[in-house]
C-alpha cells in the first residue's frame, strides 16, 4: 500500500466525529498552555499520561500531538503581548512582535504569526508525509550499534551544544541518565539503585520525573521570584489584512519553513536553533534591516514558521528511528510506550492505520490552530491575565494529581517533591532541564542497544563503531562538536548573549 | 553574588556525590552469566563517572567566575532578591498535602494545596479557599463519576458522586 492511500485512510480515521474531537480537545489545552507561562507541552502531556489510559492509543495520540503543535501557536502569543519571553523558541518573535503590538500592530503581528505557523505546519507536515516511509524503511536496516551511535549523538546534541553551559548541560543529561538506571535491569533482572524501596523497584515513572521537573521546579522557581501586581498585556491593536501584509509575509514564512523543517528532523535540538537562523536570514534579506529590533513583520513571520516547521522536523526521527530530540519529544515516546508501542522504523509496518491517523490529524490540528489563533485570539489575551497566585496554585494541584493517578501512592509524590527542589535548583544556575529528560528516557534504549551490540560481537567494543552507518554518524558528532567549540570560542559577548537562552518550557 | 557562588559549589558537589554514590553502588549490583557480555555494571558506572566528571567541571566553571545563568520566564522579576521564605512555605504545603491523602482523603488534600499555595503566593486567603474546595470536589466527582478512576474520598467516604 502506497503512503499516499495509507494516508487517506488515515484521514478517514481522523476525520471521524469522535477523533475530530479529540484533535480539538489536543489544540484547545496546547495552545492553553502555550499561552500560560509556566506551563509547556512536555509538562501537559506528561500531566495527562495517566488520565488517557482509558483512551485507546490512537485517540491519545492524537490529543498528545494537538497538544504538541498548539503549544507553539500559544507561544508566540505570550511573548507578542507580554514583554517577557517564555518558550525558548519565541524569543526572538518577542524581540520584533513585542515591539510591533507596542507601536500598535499587534494584531498584524498577530496574524502573521498565526499565518506563518500554519503554512510552516502544513508544509512541514507534508515533507514529514513524504519523508517518514522512506526513512523508516533505511530505518529498518540498522542495526544496535546504529542506533546506540544515534542516540549518542542525540545526547551530545541536545546536552552540550545546546544552552549556555556544556558542563551544566551535560550534568542534567548524567543526573537523567542516573534516574534511568533506577529501577530493575531489563537485560539480567538485577535492581539497581533501589536503596531497597519497593516503590523504586519499578523504576522512577516517567510521568513523575517531567512533572516534578517542569511543574513542581518552575513553580518553585517563579515563587521564589514572583513578578507581583496585575499581569501587563499589550492591547491588541491595527489592522492586519492590507496588501503590504502579506507581500512582507509570505516569503519569510516560506524561507522559515525550509530553514526550520531540516534543522527539527536532525538530532540538533529542535526550534531554538532555527528561529535565531531564520531572523538572522531575514534581517540580511531585508530591504530594511534598519527596522530589526523596532518591530519588523518579517522578524515575526519568519522566525515563527521555522520554529513550528522544526517542531514538525522534529517528528521525523521521533517516528521513524524513535529517536526524541526534544523534552516534549521525549515525553511522547514515554506516552507511546505506556501503550506498549515502540516508536521506530517499524512503527508505519505493525501501527501503520495509528501512524497514518497521527498523521492525518497533524493536517487537522493545524487549520483547527489557524482558527482558534486567529478569529479567537481574543479569548486567549483573556486567559493570559490569569491571576498568578491561582495559576501556579493551579499547576502545583494539577502536578500533585497527575503524579498520584499513576499509581495512587503517595510515595511517588515524595520523588515528586525531590525532583521538584531538584528542578528548581537547576533552574536557579543555568541548568539545562531538557536534557535530563531526554537522558531519562534515552538512557535505558541507549544501554540496551549497546549491550546488545556487545552480546553479538561476544565483548569485542570495536563493533560500536565499525559499522559504516555508525562511523559515519560519529564523524559527524565530531565535526559538529568542533565546529561548535570554535564558535563557541568566538562568538562575541554581546551575540552570545542574545543568542544562548536556555530552553524553559520546551 | 557570594551565596550564590557557595549553592553552586554546593549543587555541583551534590552531583559528584551522586557520581560517586553511583561508582559505589554499582559494585553491589549482582552479575551473573557469561563473563564476554557487558553486565548491568557497566552502564552505571558509566553514570557514575559522567556524574563525577561533570559535577567537577561544574565547580571548577563557578570558580572560574562562569557561574549558571539563571534562567527567565515571563512571570520572573530578575531584579528581585530570591524569596525563600515563599519556597520554604510551597514545599510545606505539598508536605501537609501528600501526608493528608492518606490521613483525611484527596478532597481535603487538595483543597489544602491549592489555597495553601494561592495564599503563599498573594491571593486574599478566603478566595482562595473558596475556589480551592469548589476545584477539589469538581475534580473528585469527575474523577469518581467520569474517568473511572477513583481518588480516595477520606471522610468523605460513602458520600454519593464524592466516592466511586
Amino acid at each position: 500500500m502506497g503512503s499516499f492511500s495509507a494516508l487517506l485512510d488515515g484521514f478517514a480515521t481522523a476525520a471521524q466525529p469522535e477523533y475530530l474531537l479529540y484533535a480539538l480537545l489536543g489544540v484547545t489545552l496546547g495552545t492553553a498552555v502555550g499561552v500560560l507561562p509556566g506551563i509547556g507541552p512536555a509538562m501537559t502531556v506528561a500531566l495527562l499520561l495517566p488520565l488517557t489510559y482509558t483512551l485507546e492509543p490512537t485517540a491519545a495520540l492524537i490529543i498528545f500531538a494537538g497538544i504538541y503543535y498548539g503549544g507553539m501557536y500559544g507561544g508566540s502569543t505570550t511573548s507578542i503581548l507580554l514583554n517577557t519571553p517564555g518558550e525558548s523558541a519565541s524569543i526572538v518573535t518577542a524581540l520584533e512582535g513585542n515591539r510591533m503590538a507596542k507601536a500598535g500592530r499587534g494584531a498584524a503581528a498577530l496574524a502573521t504569526a498565526a499565518i506563518g505557523s500554519f503554512v510552516a505546519g502544513t508544509i512541514a507536515t507534508l515533507l514529514l508525509t513524504a519523508l517518514a516511509p522512506t526513512i523508516a524503511d533505511l530505518a529498518v536496516q540498522l542495526g544496535p550499534a546504529d542506533y546506540a551511535a544515534l542516540m549518542v549523538l542525540a545526547f551530545v546534541t541536545v546536552a552540550a551544544l545546546l544552552g549556555s553551559s556544556p558542563v551544566r548541560g551535560l550534568a542534567s543529561l548524567a543526573l537523567g541518565l542516573f534516574i534511568g538506571l533506577v529501577g530493575t535491569d531489563t537485560l539480567t533482572g538485577q535492581s539497581r539503585f533501589t536503596l531497597g524501596v519497593d516503590t523504586l523497584a519499578d523504576g522512577v515513572d516517567v510521568v513523575v520525573v517531567a512533572v516534578g521537573v517542569f511543574a513542581v521546579g518552575e513553580a518553585l522557581y517563579v515563587a521564589s521570584r514572583l513578578r507581583h501586581g496585575p499581569v501587563e498585556v499589550v492591547p491588541v491593536g491595527g489592522k492586519w489584512f492590507t496588501r503590504e501584509f502579506w507581500s512582507r509575509s509570505w516569503k519569510p514564512w516560506l524561507r522559515g519553513t525550509f530553514i526550520g523543517f531540516p534543522i527539527g528532523t536532525v538530532p540538533a535540538g529542535g526550534a531554538d536553533v532555527s528561529t535565531f537562523l531564520s531572523y538572522a536570514a531575514e534581517k540580511k534579506l531585508s530591504k530594511r534591516p534598519e527596522e530589526f529590533g523596532k518591530g519588523a513583520i518579517e522578524g515575526v513571520a519568519g522566525p515563527e514558521a521555522a520554529n513550528n516547521a522544526a517542531a514538525a522536523g522534529v517528528l521525523v526521527p521521533l517516528l521513524t528511528l524513535g529517536l526524541p530530540t526534544t523534552a516534549t519529544a521525549a515525553v511522547i515516546v514515554a506516552a507511546f510506550q505506556s501503550y506498549g508501542i515502540q516508536p521506530g522504523p517499524l512503527l508505519f509496518t505493525n501501527n501503520s492505520a495509528m501512524v497514518w491517523a497521527l498523521i492525518a490529524s497533524l493536517y487537522i490540528g493545524n487549520v483547527m490552530l489557524l482558527v482558534l489563533n486567529l478569529p479567537l485570539v481574543k479569548i486567549w489575551v483573556k486567559v493570559l491575565q490569569i491571576p498568578r497566585p491561582y495559576l501556579y496554585a493551579g499547576i502545583l494541584l494539577f502536578a500533585a494529581l497527575g503524579t498520584y493517578a499513576v499509581n495512587f501512592v503517595v510515595d511517588d509524590l515524595v520523588v515528586l517533591l525531590v525532583i521538584g527542589v531538584v528542578g528548581f535548583f537547576m533552574r536557579r544556575h543555568g541548568y539545562p532541564v531538557a536534557p535530563l529528560v531526554v537522558g531519562l528516557i534515552l538512557g535505558p534504549m541507549a544501554e540496551e542497544q549497546v549491550r546488545r551490540t556487545l552480546q553479538i560481537s561476544e565483548g569485542d567494543l570495536s563493533a560500536l563503531v565499525t559499522s559504516p552507518f555508525a562511523a559515519v554518524v560519529y564523524a559527524v558528532l565530531a565535526v559538529v562538536v568542533v565546529v561548535a567549540a570554535v564558535v563557541r570560542v568566538r562568538r562575541p559577548k554581546a551575540a552570545a548573549a542574545v543568542e544562548d537562552k536556555t530552553p524553559t518550557a520546551v | 553574588m557570594i551565596s550564590e557562588k557557595v549553592e553552586e559549589y554546593v549543587f555541583g558537589g551534590l552531583v559528584a556525590a551522586l557520581g560517586v554514590f553511583t561508582l559505589v553502588d554499582a559494585t553491589t549490583i549482582v552479575v551473573r552469566g557469561s563473563a564476554n557480555t557487558v553486565g548491568p555494571r557497566a552502564f552505571p558506572y558509566a553514570v557514575g563517572a559522567l556524574l563525577v566528571v561533570t559535577g567537577i567541571a561544574a565547580i571548577a566553571a563557578t570558580a572560574r567566575g562562569k557561574l549558571g545563568e539563571a534562567e527567565e520566564a515571563e512571570d520572573i522579576d530578575t531584579h528581585v532578591r530570591t524569596d525563600w521564605l515563599t519556597v520554604a512555605k510551597l514545599v510545606a504545603v505539598l508536605v501537609a498535602h501528600l501526608v493528608l491523602i492518606d490521613a483525611v482523603g484527596w478532597p481535603v488534600a487538595a483543597a489544602v494545596l491549592f489555597a495553601g499555595a494561592a495564599w503563599t503566593l498573594g491571593a486574599t486567603w478566603w478566595r482562595a479557599l473558596v475556589v480551592a474546595v469548589v476545584l477539589a470536589l469538581v475534580v473528585q466527582v469527575v474523577f469518581a463519576s467520569g474517568l473511572g478512576l477513583s481518588l480516595p474520598a477520606g471522610i468523605f467516604e460513602g458520600v454519593p458522586l464524592l466516592d466511586g
